[in-house]
């Protein structure tokens, strides 16, 4: 029997969706403002983009 | 002396505060019941949405993934606090249980990520419900 709904995402689908998301939430909850709530959002989602692929790439030499 | 007396005063809460707390912590719990409650009696309706639809998406991207959902029945200490974080969706937790019918594959990636999603949207709903009580206390907005 399969799921009721399945996905199949990789790594950077994943990864986007899961920075997009959690900044929303985040920039919602901390900022009373739309345009701060904006700022915030889009600060917070290339931090995580950054932080991310940094991490990616660092790993990089240990993968194999 | 006069001091004394004035830190005594300061110290014993009113019936109005404690009334005030009540209503909070039980704002509190609602919001963890179902994500975005808390706010919605505060009349925060951004942020209530907001909370409906972000832990929501990420329980059922989290069970869609075929993330594990961890069960009471933990094995290990880890097992305990993935259950905890799942239990931290509330109500959206039994969703998760019945979106999954074909249970977990973490031998993939999704189902890895699957899992993450589902934690997360446990332990983000926890924290917009203590946001909502924070604001209901009148110590946040």
């Amino acid at each position: 029997m399969n799921a009721a709904i399945e996905f199949k995402l990789d790594h950077l689908q994943s990864m986007l969706l899961f920075a997009v998301l959690i900044s929303i939430a985040f920039g919602f909850l901390s900022r009373r403002r739309p345009i701060e709530r904006v700022k915030y959002i889009v600060w917070s989602l290339f931090l995580f983009l950054l932080i991310g692929v940094g991490i990616g790439w660092a790993m990089y030499p240990f993968s194999r | 002396m006069a001091e004394e007396t004035e830190t005594q005063a300061v110290a014993v809460a009113s019936p109005r505060d404690s009334k005030r707390e009540a209503i909070a912590f039980l704002i509190g719990v609602a919001g963890w019941l179902v994500p975005g409650l808390g706010h919605a009696f505060l009349k925060m309706w951004g942020r209530a949405v907001m909370s409906f639809l972000t832990v929501g998406l990420l329980v059922i991207l989290g069970a869609g993934m075929r993330g594990n959902v961890f069960t009471s029945s933990a094995n290990d200490a880890f097992d305990t606090l993935g259950y905890l974080a799942d239990l931290g969706t509330g109500t959206f937790y039994l969703v998760a249980t019945k979106l999954e019918t074909s249970g977990a594959d973490v031998s993939h990636a999704g189902g890895d990520y699957g899992t993450r999603f589902l934690a997360t949207a446990g332990v983000l709903n926890l924290l917009t419900a203590l946001h909502a009580y924070e604001a209901a206390r009148g110590r946040k907005a």
